[in-house]
C-alpha cells in the first residue's frame, strides 16, 4: 500500500519530461569503435580441421562429440587472419603481423603437411592429427621482418608465400608437388623438412594448390607449376611428375596473368585483358569448349564470349568466373547452381543476379568474389553476404540443412564476410563484425 | 394550383402545373442503406494509420480471397535513436536512454542488409516448396517464392529514406506482420547499433493492390465517395485475384 506521501495520481506530463531528463544516458559504442576481425568454421570437424578439439574431444562427459558443424561457428584466434585455406581434412590461417608466430595449422598431419607439431607425450613424435590451431615453425631467415602473404592447400601438401623469401612447402612430395627432388619410399609423417623456393623469374604473388600439384603466379604474370602431371594439370606439355616448379607456356606464353586456380586436377587462369585460360583434366567438358581430348597439357585459350572476366574459381567437376560487370557463370559437371536440371554443360551458363540479392530496391547489389571447393561454390558479394551452392559434403555448406543446395542459398553468418576458403568438407570465412 | 382566372365565362383553359414528386425525396424514403454489413481486412494498431481495407455486403467475401493471396504491404516507420522504452513507441515508460552520435547512415544500411538477407531466407523456407525442384528455382529467380500460409512475420525489403540523427526513416515491405512487430524491429535496430531506438510513426502506405492514392480520406467518408472507390477498385481487384488463384 503507498504511503501517504506520495502523488494522488498517475505522473503528469510535466513530470514524466523532467524524469525523463533526469535520467542518466548510457554509452555502449563510442565514436571510434572498431570493427572486429573474426573466423567462422563450418562442416566436418572429426578430422580437427575447424581446430575446435571441443567437437572431437568433448571437455565433459555428458557432452556428445560433434561430427558436424551445419552452421557457421566462432573460432577465436590469437591474431587477426588474413588469409586462409582448407585442404582435405586439414585448414591453414595465416597473419600478416611481423611476429614470430605468422601461421597456425589444425586437421589431418599424417604427411606433415602442417609442419612438425611435437607431441607432449613423446617428444620425438609428431601428432597425427592437430585438434586446435597451433603455430607452425617456418624456418625464416629474418622472422621479425618478414610477412605471409598468402597460404594455399591441397590433398597432402601446403604452400606458405612470404613477402620476401620466396615459397615455403611442406607435405606430401610423391610427385613432386613440394617442388624438390621425389626421394623413393620417403616417410613423411613426422617429418621435420620444410622446403623453401626461391628460383623464379621475379616475385611470387600468388600460391595455389590442386589436389597434387602447385602452381605458382609471378609479378611478371608468369605461371610456374610443378607436380602429378598425369592429367595435364602442370601444363608443361607433358604427362609426366615435376618435381622443380617450371614455366608454363602455351597460349599463356607472354601473356600477363593476374589470377590462377585450382582445386581438382584442372586449371584456370585469368589474364590482364579479362581472357581465360585452361587446361588440366577436361574429363567433365571445363574444357571441351576448344578440345574434345579429356586431358589438356598447355594452356589453351578459352574464347568464351562473355565479357572481360575478372575472377575464376575452378572446382572439382565445375568451373565458375566472374565478370567485370558482375556476372557470375559456370560451367562443367555437377550441381552448377541453375536448378537440378543443369548437370552438365560445356559452355558457360550466367546465374540470374536476382539469386544473389540483386532486386528493384538495391540495384547496386552484385557479386564481388566468387571461390570454389571440390563440389561446391561460393559467392561473395559487396554487401558481405555470402551464398554457397552445390553438393552439401558433410555440412560443408553452412547453411544448415543436410540436402545439397541447387541454387545460391544465403550462409547467416553474424557479420560481414570479407573472405572465404572451401574445401572438400568444410568451409573457413574471415568476417567483420557490426 | 393557381386560381382560375377571374371573369370567368367562356371555356376553362387547362393550364399544366408541375408539382415535385415526393416519393424520392430523402426526408421521405427515408435513409438509403439501413444496414450495411461491413468486414475489416488487415488490421491496423490504434498508434498506426494509413491504408485501411473495408469490405461492404457482398465484397466480403472478396476479402478472404484477397487474405489468401498474401500479398505483401508497405509501411513507412519513423524512428529516433536514444531512448527504449517498455512497449517500443515513444509515448511507453522510459527504460533507458543512450548514445547515439556513433551511428551512421552506413552502419544502418549494413544492419538493413542483414535483417533483409536473414528474412529472405525465411520467405523460401516457409514457402513449403521443395528447393530441389527446377521449378523451385524458377520462381526463386523471379522473386516470386512466398509462404502462402500461415507464416510469422517476414519482411521482404528494407530501405532507409531518411537519415538525420537522431531520427530516421524506412520503408518496409511485409508480409503477416502486426504494427507491435514493427516497432520491435525499430527497437531491435537500436540494439543492433550499440544504442537503442523507439518507433515515432507507423503508417501502411499500400495494403497488397491497395493504395494511399485510392484511400479515401476523412472528407470523404459519404456514399458517393464510397461507390466511386469501389468502383476505381473493381479491375484491379478482379486482376490480382485471377492472377493469384
Amino acid at each position: 500500500r503507498r504511503g501517504l506521501g506520495g502523488a494522488a495520481g498517475p505522473p503528469s506530463t510535466r513530470q514524466l519530461r523532467e524524469a525523463e531528463e533526469a535520467s542518466p544516458v548510457f554509452q555502449y559504442a563510442g565514436k571510434e569503435a572498431k570493427r572486429k576481425h573474426r573466423v567462422f568454421v563450418w562442416g566436418f570437424s572429426f578430422s580437427g580441421a575447424l581446430g575446435v578439439p571441443s567437437f572431437v574431444k568433448p571437455d565433459e562427459a555428458w557432452k556428445k562429440p560433434r561430427r558436424i558443424q551445419p552452421t557457421p561457428y566462432r573460432l577465436e584466434t590469437e591474431e587477426k587472419i588474413s588469409s586462409a585455406a582448407c585442404g582435405y581434412g586439414f585448414t591453414l590461417l595465416a597473419s600478416n603481423t611481423r611476429d614470430i608466430t605468422k601461421v597456425w595449422g589444425m586437421g589431418l598431419n599424417k604427411d606433415s603437411q602442417l609442419g612438425f607439431q611435437r607431441s607432449r607425450r613423446d617428444q620425438t613424435k609428431a601428432y597425427e592429427y592437430v585438434l586446435e590451431p597451433s603455430p607452425i615453425p617456418l624456418p625464416l631467415e629474418k622472422p621479425q621482418q618478414t610477412r605471409v602473404l598468402q597460404v594455399s592447400c591441397g590433398r597432402a601438401h601446403s604452400l606458405v608465400l612470404t613477402d620476401n623469401e620466396g615459397v615455403f612447402t611442406m607435405g606430401n612430395n610423391s610427385y613432386g608437388q613440394c617442388g624438390r627432388k621425389v626421394v623413393e619410399d620417403e616417410i613423411y609423417s613426422g617429418s621435420h623438412l620444410i622446403h623453401q623456393l626461391k628460383e623464379f623469374d621475379s616475385r611470387v604473388v600468388q600460391v595455389v594448390c590442386g589436389q597434387d600439384h602447385s602452381l605458382f603466379r609471378t609479378k611478371k604474370g608468369t605461371v610456374y607449376a610443378c607436380g602429378w602431371g598425369a592429367d595435364g594439370q602442370t601444363g608443361l606439355g607433358h604427362y609426366n611428375i615435376t618435381s622443380v616448379p617450371t614455366k608454363l607456356h602455351g597460349d599463356i606464353a607472354g601473356v600477363n596473368i593476374i589470377q590462377v586456380s585450382s582445386c581438382g586436377d584442372c586449371c584456370l587462369a585469368v589474364s590482364d585483358e579479362g581472357d581465360v585460360f585452361g587446361w588440366g583434366n577436361s574429363e567433365y567438358l571445363q574444357l571441351a569448349s576448344v578440345t574434345e581430348t579429356t586431358q589438356v597439357n598447355v594452356p589453351r585459350h578459352l574464347p568464351f564470349k562473355i565479357g572481360k572476366v575478372k575472377e575464376a574459381a575452378c572446382g572439382g567437376t565445375g568451373n565458375i568466373v566472374l565478370t567485370e560487370e558482375g556476372n557470375v557463370f559456370v560451367w562443367g559437371y555437377g550441381i552448377l547452381g541453375k536448378g537440378p536440371n543443369l548437370i552438365e554443360t560445356a559452355v558457360p551458363e550466367m546465374i540470374p543476379p536476382s539469386l544473389f540479392g540483386w532486386s528493384d530496391f538495391s540495384p547496386d547489389t552484385r557479386v564481388a568474389h566468387v571461390r570454389s571447393g571440390l563440389s561446391q561454390f561460393a559467392a561473395l558479394t559487396n554487401r558481405g553476404e555470402l551464398f554457397v551452392w552445390g553438393k552439401n559434403l558433410r555440412g560443408c555448406l553452412g547453411t544448415g540443412r543436410k540436402e545439397d543446395q541447387y541454387f545460391p542459398w544465403r550462409v547467416t553468418v553474424p557479420g560481414e564476410v570479407v573472405d572465404v576458403a572451401c574445401g572438400v568438407d568444410h568451409m573457413v570465412s574471415m568476417v567483420r563484425s557490426f | 394550383l393557381p386560381a382560375p382566372a377571374p371573369g370567368g365565362g367562356g371555356a376553362v383553359e387547362l393550364v399544366a402545373a408541375r408539382v415535385p414528386v415526393l416519393a424520392d425525396h430523402p426526408l421521405v424514403r427515408g435513409p438509403r442503406f439501413r444496414k450495411l454489413k461491413i468486414g475489416a481486412g488487415h488490421r491496423l494498431d490504434v498508434k498506426a494509420s494509413g491504408v485501411f481495407v473495408l469490405g461492404i455486403g457482398h465484397g466480403n467475401k472478396l476479402l478472404t480471397d484477397l487474405y489468401n493471396c498474401h500479398l505483401t504491404k508497405v509501411y513507412t516507420v519513423g524512428g529516433l535513436f536514444g531512448k527504449a522504452t517498455d512497449d517500443f513507441s515513444d509515448t511507453g515508460n522510459l527504460v533507458e536512454k543512450t548514445t547515439f552520435d556513433h551511428i551512421t547512415r552506413e552502419k544502418l544500411e549494413r544492419i538493413l542488409a542483414v535483417i533483409q538477407g536473414t528474412n529472405q531466407k525465411a520467405l523460401l523456407m516457409y514457402s513449403n516448396i521443395d528447393m530441389k525442384t527446377q521449378e523451385a528455382y524458377e520462381l526463386a529467380v523471379k522473386g516470386l517464392i512466398r509462404p502462402m500460409g500461415k507464416s510469422p512475420p517476414i519482411i521482404t525489403a528494407v530501405r532507409c529514406l531518411q537519415f538525420a540523427l537522431p531520427e530516421f526513416q524506412l520503408e518496409i515491405h511485409c508480409l503477416h506482420e502486426t504494427q507491435q512487430y514493427l516497432r520491435k524491429m525499430v527497437h531491435e535496430i537500436g540494439l543492433e547499433l550499440r544504442s537503442s531506438a523507439v518507433c515515432t510513426q507507423v503508417r501502411r502506405t499500400r495494403d497488397g493492390v491497395f493504395t494511399v492514392h485510392d484511400a479515401l480520406p476523412r472528407t470523404r467518408w459519404n456514399l458517393r465517395g464510397i461507390q466511386e472507390a469501389i468502383r476505381n477498385c473493381q479491375l484491379k481487384v478482379e486482376t490480382e485475384l485471377e492472377k493469384t488463384l
